[in-house]
């Protein structure tokens, strides 16, 4: 188990309603996304993988430079892939629109 | 139309999918963000909501409270935090049912049984889980659903058998030890865990159905369970007089299916636990001016005169000629079970005026693997005895418990577990825990080497007496010289504390849950109680 913190200079949109999705489960992760009004985007990620850092930064920037969005987001992650990530991260963006 | 698969949905879309459009509460969710502590510290990802949805909402004109497992987090196990989510609702909707409230409780059940990274903490929960279902069940009908992947197993099996119905889908299976497990405790001869057709036909809700050991079989359909669901309880609420006996209570029948199975095949048992031969020592040790009573070899049970007190106690012992191979070390198999089921209620039927003091003395190695033993629903078996031990209880028996060598698992919960007192000999020889050292390293796909190094950094997991006390399970450890072989004087010891443990039983009859405000219970299982404080600040919707 692995716990890696990141932070990004936040979004212009707030998020509207917390929200939960997914499950902790191999290949599976849970994020739970809030807002945050605060300038800074806080990301905690426990992950089942270590040595990821990179990867996982990665794919952060990729989901806040589609979305210009501040947000407090964890996420529990019991090794899923790239891809994965991503789709769990709209997905919880989406919900939270509802 | 494509049919909305109820198996396919998350425990949370599961319960929202119950309750009617825009009913749906949940208590406790992600953002109390009550999870696991147990979890990080043995590198393992923890779930926000540690694999439990608790929800209200309404089911057509009624209050539902439903109880939804993940089977995807941690196969469904129950750990503390969930123990305490389930077992702190059930006991929230009983206090409003004493109270004419009227609450509906659903429990979708997708659980391996108990966390064995929590081990005893998960067994201290699913007693009160246990006792939670079947004081409640005099109130309301409880309905369980097993419609998932994972199915329902272990001390949560128990629990599926005590609710008063109990709806399965093709999808489900119900069995008391998993396919892994027997394997790796009975052989593979035993139990071949990769044969998926023997495991369904053994395990499957459509074979329990035929047993009768679950009421209904159902599509995997969210509407059919829902109507289905939404009919059990207006049926039994309007009908209450015409109330079936529970299924745990039919001793009778069940116990004739068991006679009638045919063992011949059996051979002769090479069970890899065993019983010191301590319960039947002491059982003999206590009882000896005991009136015999005829209930078979591998369950000794009697009555005696300690004073003023009539007590019955109730041993499991080693049988070499017991009829099912896998029960003959002192292992709790289906015989047993209902054996101890029949003794209770025959106390219970008999003492109209005066209750006699149930008295287990405890010694099993655990409860039976073996296929015939899942065959015929040794999980029902120990729910019989579970249920018997609580009804006693609520009848006004005292009801202790004296560990004298191994207390373990379903077993263990089955004999020992409801007494409202808990005495142990403070001894090396007493263990208690939730499954073998090899199986738990088979499960948890750890080496034996790190299974036993756990112990460390979680308690729960330890398998000595002092750990288990340490946890508020124990109400008195007894100091004896040689628990193996007592003195008369550590005899008489051992029964004057019984004695006075029956005067405490007598004025305060107990539950498990009051385990958790003994000393101990408040020092070690903080989240069992921080769970419950917060469950009950959020029981009713702020004004």
């Amino acid at each position: 188990l692995e716990t890696l913190n990141f932070e990004f200079r936040a979004g212009l949109q707030f998020i509207q309603r917390r929200v939960q999705v997914g499950v902790v489960a191999s290949g599976n992760l849970e994020v739970l996304l809030e807002p945050e009004f605060s300038p800074v985007s806080r990301v905690r990620v426990r992950t089942s993988v270590d040595g990821y850092r990179e990867e996982w930064m990665a794919i952060l920037r990729t989901f806040f430079g589609r979305h210009d969005v501040a947000a407090t987001i964890e996420i529990n992650d019991g090794g899923a892939s790239p891809p994965i990530v991503l789709l769990r991260l709209e997905q919880a963006l989406e919900e939270s629109r509802k | 139309m494509k049919t909305d698969s109820f198996a396919e949905k998350t425990a949370r879309d599961r319960a929202r999918s119950l309750l009617d459009a825009g009913t749906f509460r949940e208590l406790l969710d992600p953002f109390a963000r009550l999870e696991s502590p147990h979890l990080p510290v043995q590198e393992i990802v923890p779930q926000s909501d540690d694999g439990v949805v608790i929800a209200r909402g309404r089911l057509g004109d009624k209050n539902a409270l439903v109880l939804s497992l993940e089977g995807a987090f941690q196969g469904g196990s129950v750990g503390e935090v969930n123990g305490a989510k389930i077992a702190g609702a059930l006991e929230l909707a009983l206090r409003d049912a004493r109270e004419g409230k009227q609450i509906f409780p659903v429990l979708i059940l997708d659980t391996g049984g108990i966390r064995l990274q929590e081990a005893n903490l998960g067994l201290l929960a699913i007693s009160e889980i246990h006792s939670a279902i079947v004081a409640l069940r005099e109130f309301v009908p409880v309905i369980g659903v097993i419609a998932a992947r994972v199915g329902c197993f272990g001390g949560m099996a128990i629990a599926a058998a005590l609710c008063t119905f109990l709806i399965g889908s093709e999808v489900g299976r119900l069995g008391l030890n998993g396919p892994e497990v027997i394997e790796q405790e009975a052989g593979t001869n035993e139990f071949d865990a990769h044969d998926r057709v023997l495991i369904w036909q053994t395990l499957g809700c459509r074979r329990r159905l035929a047993m009768g050991q679950i009421d209904l079989l159902v599509d995997d359909s969210v509407d059919a369970i829902k109507e289905c669901i939404a009919t059990q309880i207006n049926i039994r609420v309007t009908k209450k007089q015409r109330e079936p006996v529970a299924r745990t209570r039919e001793i009778t029948a069940q116990t004739r299916k068991i006679q009638d199975h045919a063992t011949a095949d059996l051979e002769p048992g090479a069970a890899k636990t065993s019983s010191s031969g301590r319960g039947r020592q002491w059982y003999n040790a206590l009882m000896e001016n005991a009136t015999e009573h005829a209930e078979g070899k591998s369950l000794l049970v009697a009555d005696a005169q300690w004073g003023t007190e009539t007590i019955r106690a109730i041993s499991v012992v080693p049988n070499p000629l017991a009829r099912f191979p896998r029960a003959r070390q002192g292992q709790m198999g289906v015989e047993e079970g209902w054996g101890i089921a029949r003794a209770i209620w025959e106390a219970i039927d008999s003492d109209l005026k005066i209750k006699r003091a149930i008295v287990a003395i405890v010694d099993v190695p655990g409860q039976a693997f073996g296929l015939h033993e899942e065959q015929l629903g040794i999980h029902l078996s120990l729910a019989a005895a579970v249920d018997a031990y609580i009804a006693a209880r609520e009848f006004g028996h005292p009801v202790v418990a004296l560990i004298v060598g191994k207390a373990i698992s379903g077993a263990f919960l089955a004999h020992g577990l409801q007494a409202s007192e808990i005495l142990a000999l403070d001894d090396a020889g007493v263990e208690i825990h939730v499954m073998s050292e090899a199986s738990v390293a088979r499960v948890t796909r750890r080496s034996l080497r790190e299974v036993a190094a756990l112990a460390q950094v979680a308690p729960s997991t330890a398998r000595d007496v002092h750990s288990f006390a340490g946890l508020g399970g124990i109400s008195r450890l007894l100091k004896v010289h040689d628990a193996g072989e007592p003195s008369t004087q550590a005899i008489e010891e051992v029964r004057s504390e019984i004695l006075q443990a029956i005067q405490r039983a007598r004025a305060d009859a107990k539950t498990p849950r009051a385990r958790l405000d003994s000393a101990a219970g408040r020092a070690s299982r903080t989240m069992s109680r921080e769970v419950r404080r917060v469950l009950e600040s959020q029981w009713y919707v702020e004004q």
